[in-house]
């Protein structure tokens, strides 16, 4: 039933229809057509439908046949909807004599016809028109007459138009138009209405015996096919929907007794396109009721997608296509025995593709963007996977099916591809079929698939084709993840075709997608995946395979592993071959390999503080290895760095096999006597050459986030001294003491120094300092390296620096080196960095008073640090030699810290107690808790200086110890430390020297004299406000100043009074320049008067050289000159 | 409780006199629950070998291209927690939902010739957004995560309280496996 457009006749008088007038007429009529914005109210629906455009058939009513013949329900637009005849008689009389009988005539021919509407068209000339509006002419019109004749009912069915007036004024054809519209539908909704009350009553009838679901179809379908000629397809595709409903209903109840089969296959029914409704004479069928639910469902879907189409929905068309394909796919694998083989699989495809191709025919005339395109192409794209999926599942010749079948496991594997073998049919309740059993009589008609099946690189290339289609069409609709499900499964494909580089490099990009959301399942799968491809390539396990390789163990480890989808019942077996494979492949690369961050291993401190071994240079420290893998791991060592505070690094080290699946602990040794806090810096596994690390603090502070659980907290490290292990330490004077060297086997120490930048260290001039022992002493440009030291012995080196004045303290970074004899294969380390301050420990401070020819100098010697100093003692020696004739003077002061001191005396005492003879370990322990107490309360200094006790403060630590210590503590009190005069002294000599004056040198004594005694002891009362007379006079000595100048006699000088206004009025010469000779008197006489009463201080005098310090006045420089005149003014409007 | 959940809804459910002589078998093959920021948090295959795991966690993971796609068809309108059939693969078909906490639920049925009515699948996704709210709704889940962890990864896979939570979703299965059809209506 092809689309039909709405039937409208027409008829006139034989005479006016073969005019050329009608022709004209005829021919603008059809100029008005189609008819547009036509609104119809239905009576059996509640709202308002609009026709936007409708085409209408004019034929002329004889050619119409009257089809009652036919009792098969059709479309009703199948027979005219209204009937028009045209008058063409603007006279009464003639009306009379023959276009009355005419028009009855046409009338009584239209009465038999069930819902057809008319119209009496009148055409009048215009200018006639005029002239019969004669106000005189009492018979009235001929439309009137018309009117009055054959309008039987409240509608008026009469019409005039104009003409040729309308020939060129669209206005004219509106009453016309109008008209037709009215009649139009009110025939359609009548008819509607009626065929409507058929279908309702047939559907009543389904249960009564007889019914048949075809006549219903028919029925139904006729109503369909209406709505659809008057462009009204959503209620078309209303009707085909409920017909489609009814139709499964019907199924459902297997009432299928009027359908013979629910397919006959014919020829070419896997290949024709599935929406196409001429390929097969369906109607026929279906009237015949021989129609097959296969032919039936394919017209019923292909009509719904015609209207789809026409309605723009594009994406529902393949939406719904693809729906029908796969449901009904499995329908007629029920009855797959009847068909040919692979018959499923070939209309599927088929199918698929005609549709997509049917589609985008139909979106040609749509335009689509956005979300709408997006549909559009996700659901083609689904489409096409479902071809290429036939596709695979096709048949293929002898040596195909083993290599299928294998791929096919493969796929299964995967769920990539189908999970239906070919060979293994297993929808569920169909019994599996071997291919033999199908009749090989007829086969599948489309070629490309039947090339395919004997062609198996054909097969590729369709397949490959179809996938690389759907996935462009995929990111196309922006479905990342559809497409990079197909991806996978080409690689999979590769994999089979021994592409393998293509499939490595899919297999080993996919993961990457899957791995941000946290899909470990299907990363793990690529991954494992990735690793099976190097396994059946036989390529050498790279770098890139050992990436792959730890990034699945990644995957592999912790909690995530219960998801694996891999290898699930024996996933410990696998990841073992990983794990073998993985180490075969790290012996044979080259060079190192390093990997951040692995989770699968995880390493912990097990204790923070940090013991010396017990019987050697070195510590141990114990780290606890969680492996969260299933299977053992094989290693080489386990390192663990700590950093210092200086960044110095301490790397604590093991040798192991294997790191056995949960938690196993390990002893790490670093030959190293450094000590102090450290921070867990970096821990490392090495398995050959792939070096495993984890860093343990940030690379930067900032990118640690204010978090309040996140923040990051360092593992602090605290390494105990090893009292009995090679030590060093630095002193002032800038001297290497080694000491207290408690260990017997040091053997070759080998030292390096680093200062602040600037300073540099002299090591060839380093000399032995102190006792000579049996070490000697080797320099080299920039390191000592001492031999032979004995054991329990020290030395100290002397080594001169540059010049340090630049600092306060020093930071000398040490770097020792030693074996030691009974390990000599080993080589330690210390390093160790300390400060020694670089200025002195103490001050002296001279301060000198000239009086005449004597000199009272003062000497102070203060402690520049904050240390309390000792002072053993302290001389003043005069050094000869000429200097000017003045004398220099050495001081030498024997001090040394009081910490040095009493550690000095402690060595001594506790010496001493027999219970701690030299050797004991102990010993130096006790020494460094002593001072520690004294360090930690300042109170028995005080006590000290008054009464040279030590009163240790109590010290409350362990038990055993203690009482050792309370004896210390009262030994140290009862014992007098001013008694511990022993022990090395440092001294420090300082030269100080008179000063030297550079020119000569005054004194001034300006002497105030009564005004009539000379002598002062008699100084009779001063009263303010009285006149004193004074004497200023000033007396010149040249001693103190250079010998050389004393050839010189004389200086010009001048005398200034200091003015003091509110206690003295001065008079007489407050300013003066005299003549300065040696051992000369200049006296001047002045008046003062006091202005107030009290003790008054007399004016000070000044006296300077005369041109010392003259001031000269200068001018601002005067050479240009700029002056701005009559700024804002003269500023007048023109 | 999600089981009651299931049966006070089902009993609300109108059913045509033809679907009232059969029961329902929507055949449920796989659940799958994804959270707001498109980490899996749960799949689980309810029915079928445990070898179709593989291709479930596949549709779960293709299942929020086309839940994004409806997302944005939707978003000038306020979008329905049910997203309906998503898409069908094979011999699957995908239903989505969402709800209004962007959690995704999607379950995977087999597909069958049998008209799938919206109502039975609607009436298991909600039963199992109620057992996701009930096993999220432990105030002490969040007890050892730090607290500027994304929100919604609540449950840790593999954690005994995820344990808990598959058992309620088994246990949504099993009643929506065994749908029994309510005469009552």
């Amino acid at each position: 039933m092809s689309t039909q457009r709405v039937l409208v006749t027409y008829s006139a008088p034989q005479s006016f229809i073969s005019s050329d007038q009608w022709k004209q007429l005829y021919d603008a009529l059809l100029g008005q057509l189609p008819l547009r914005n036509i609104h119809w109210k239905p009576q059996t629906r509640p709202s308002i439908r609009t026709i936007q455009e409708l085409e209408l058939q004019l034929v002329a009513l004889d050619t119409i046949r009257d089809e009652n013949t036919s009792q098969v329900p059709c479309s009703l637009l199948e027979r005219p909807l209204l009937n028009i005849y045209v008058v063409i008689c603007e006279d009464s009389d003639a009306y009379k004599a023959t276009a009355r009988k005419q028009i009855k005539d046409w009338q009584a021919s239209l009465s038999h016809r069930k819902n057809q509407e008319w119209i009496i068209v009148h055409v009048v000339r215009s200018d006639a028109r005029n002239v019969s509006t004669n106000f005189f002419q009492m018979k009235g019109n001929v439309l009137d007459k018309i009117k009055a004749e054959f309008n039987t009912d409240k509608r008026d069915r009469c019409v005039q138009l104009a003409w040729p007036l309308a020939q060129d004024n669209p206005a004219a054809w509106a009453e016309l138009l109008s008209k037709v519209k009215d009649g139009l539908l009110s025939a359609f909704d009548t008819a509607v209405s009626q065929r409507d009350d058929e279908v309702r009553r047939s559907e009543g009838q389904q249960s009564m015996p007889g019914w048949n679901f075809c006549t219903f179809f028919i029925l139904k379908e006729s109503l369909a096919a209406s709505f659809e000629g008057m462009n009204l397809f959503e209620d078309a595709l209303r009707y085909y929907d409920e017909l489609e409903m009814s139709f499964a209903h019907v199924l459902r109840e297997k009432n299928l007794s009027w359908f013979g089969t629910l397919i006959i296959p014919g020829a070419k029914d896997d290949s024709l396109p599935l929406l196409s409704i001429t390929k097969k004479p369906y109607r026929d069928l279906i009237v015949a009721n021989t129609v097959s639910v296969f032919d039936l469902r394919i017209y019923i879907l292909a009509k719904q997608c015609g209207l789809l189409g026409k309605i723009g929905k594009v994406a529902d068309v393949c939406r719904k296509v693809a729906m029908f394909l796969t449901s009904f796919g499995r329908h007629l694998r029920e009855v797959s025995v009847i068909l040919p083989p692979y018959f499923i699989e070939s209309w599927t495809y088929s199918s698929a593709l005609s549709a997509i191709e049917q589609a985008d025919f139909w979106a040609r005339n749509v335009k689509l963007e956005g979300i709408v395109l997006n549909q559009f192409n996700a659901c083609k794209a689904e489409l096409l996977e479902l071809a290429r999926n036939q596709v695979w599942l096709l048949p293929c010749s002898g040596h195909m099916v083993a290599d299928r079948i294998q791929l096919d496991l493969f796929g299964i594997q995967l769920g990539l591809l189908p999970s239906r073998p070919p060979f293994s049919m297993s929808s569920p309740g169909v019994p599996a079929l071997p291919v033999d059993a199908k009749r090989e009589s007829r086969i599948i008609s489309n070629s490309e698939l039947l090339k395919c099946s004997a062609d198996q690189t054909a097969f590729y290339d369709l397949y490959t084709k179809l996938t690389n289609r759907a996935i462009d069409t995929y990111v196309k609709a922006g479905r990342r993840k559809f497409a990079l499900r197909l991806h996978g499964s080409l690689a999979a494909l590769d994999v089979r075709q021994d592409r393998m580089t293509s499939a490595l490099q899919t297999y080993s990009s996919l993961p990457a997608h899957y791995a941000p959301h946290g899909w470990t399942s299907l990363e793990s799968y690529m991954l494992s995946q990735a690793i099976n491809v190097y396994a059946l390539s036989g390529t050498d396990k790279d770098k890139q395979w050992i990436n792959i390789a730890l990034a699945y163990l990644k995957l592999c480890s912790g909690a995530t592993s219960s998801e694996s989808l891999t290898h699930q019942e024996n996933s410990t077996t696998y990841i073992t071959e990983v794990v073998d494979s993985l180490k075969v492949a790290v012996d044979k690369l080259n060079e190192p390999f390093s990997y951040p961050e692995h989770p699968a291993l995880s390493i912990r401190l097990l204790d923070e503080i940090v013991v010396p071994a017990e019987d050697e240079d070195g510590y141990f420290l114990f780290v606890s290895v969680l492996n969260l893998l299933s299977c053992p791991l094989p290693a080489s060592k386990i390192c663990v760095s700590l950093s210092g505070r200086e960044s110095e690094q301490l790397r604590f080290c093991t040798q192991v096999k294997l790191i056995e699946p949960g938690t196993s602990t390990f002893k790490l040794f670093c030959p190293s006597s450094s000590w102090g806090t450290y921070i867990l810096d970096q821990t490392e596994v090495t398995m050959s050459n792939l070096h495993l690390k984890w860093n343990h603090r940030p690379a930067t502070m900032k990118s640690v986030q204010a978090s309040r659980t996140k923040r990051f907290v360092p593992t602090l490290v605290r390494i105990l001294k090893d009292v009995r292990a090679f030590g060093v330490c630095l002193r002032q004077p800038r001297s290497v003491e080694f000491g207290p060297g408690m260990s017997s086997r040091l053997f070759w120490p080998f030292l390096l120094l680093t200062g602040p930048p600037g300073v540099t260290f002299r090591f060839q001039e380093s000399t032995v300092d102190g006792d000579a022992t049996s070490a000697s002493l080797e320099c080299a440009t920039d390191s000592i390296s001492i031999a032979d030291l004995a054991e329990d012995s020290q030395i100290s080196v002397l080594i001169p620096h540059s010049d340090a004045s630049a600092y306060d303290t020093m930071q000398i970074t040490m770097l020792a080196t030693y074996n030691t004899r009974k390990d000599a294969a080993v080589n330690r380390s210390l390093l160790q960095s300390s400060r020694v301050p670089a200025s002195l420990p103490i001050a002296v401070n001279v301060q000198d008073f000239f009086r005449g020819e004597r000199l009272f100098s003062r000497f102070t010697i203060s402690a520049s640090a904050q240390n309390y100093i000792c002072v053993s003692s302290a001389t003043l020696e005069s050094v000869q030699g000429d200097k000017g004739g003045l004398s220099i003077f050495d001081t030498l002061v024997q001090m040394r810290e009081i910490v040095v001191q009493i550690e000095a005396y402690l060595e001594q005492n506790v010496e001493a107690l027999d219970d701690y003879p030299q050797h004991d370990p102990d010993r130096s322990r006790l020494i460094a808790q002593t001072i520690r107490a004294l360090e930690s309360d300042s109170d028995w200094v005080a006590h000290r200086g008054i009464t040279d006790e030590l009163r240790v403060p109590t010290l409350d630590k362990e038990g055993a110890q203690n009482k050792i210590l309370t004896l210390i503590g009262e030994m140290l009190t009862k014992g007098k430390l001013a008694g511990a005069k022993s022990g090395s002294w440092r001294e420090i000599r300082i030269q100080v020297d008179v000063p030297i004056l550079a020119a000569v040198r005054l004194r001034l004594i300006p002497t105030l004299f009564s005004a009539n005694s000379e002598s002062s002891d008699q100084m009779p009362p001063l009263y303010a406000g009285q006149p004193i007379p004074a004497l200023l006079s000033i007396k010149t000595s040249f001693h103190w100043g250079k010998r050389q100048h004393a050839s010189r006699k004389s200086y010009q000088m001048r005398f200034d009074i200091q003015e003091m206004v509110r206690d003295w009025l001065i008079s007489g010469r407050k300013r003066g320049d005299f003549e300065a000779e040696d051992e000369s008197t200049y006296t001047v006489a002045i008046t003062l008067i006091a202005l107030h009463h009290g003790e008054l201080s007399l004016p000070k005098v000044v006296a300077h050289q005369v041109h010392g310090a003259e001031k000269v006045l200068i001018l601002p420089r005067g050479g240009r000159s700029t002056f701005i005149v009559g700024m804002g003014e003269g500023l007048s409007v023109e | 409780m999600a089981g009651n959940a299931l049966t006070s809804s089902s009993s609300s459910r109108p059913f045509s006199p033809a679907v009232d002589a059969r029961s329902i078998n929507l055949g449920l093959a796989a659940i799958a629950f994804i959270s707001p920021q498109n980490h899996p948090i749960l799949v689980r295959a309810v029915s079928g070998s445990q070898e179709d795991l593989l291709k479930y966690h596949y549709l779960a993971h293709t299942s929020l291209d086309v839940i994004d796609e409806r997302i944005a068809a939707a978003s000038k309108a306020p979008i329905e927690s049910y997203l309906g059939f998503l898409y069908a693969l094979e011999d699957v078909a995908v239903y989505g939902y969402i709800t209004p906490l962007k959690l995704k639920i999607v379950i995977i049925l087999t597909l069958s010739d049998a008209v799938v009515r919206d109502a039975d699948v609607i009436s298991i996704f909600k039963a199992l957004h109620w057992a996701y709210y009930r096993a999220a709704a432990n105030p002490l889940l969040k007890l050892h995560t730090p607290l500027d962890t994304p929100n919604d990864h609540i449950l840790v896979v593999g954690s005994p309280e995820w344990v808990s939570f598959r058992k309620r979703v088994d246990e949504v299965a099993r009643a929506a496996g065994a749908l029994p059809v309510d005469s009552a209506s």
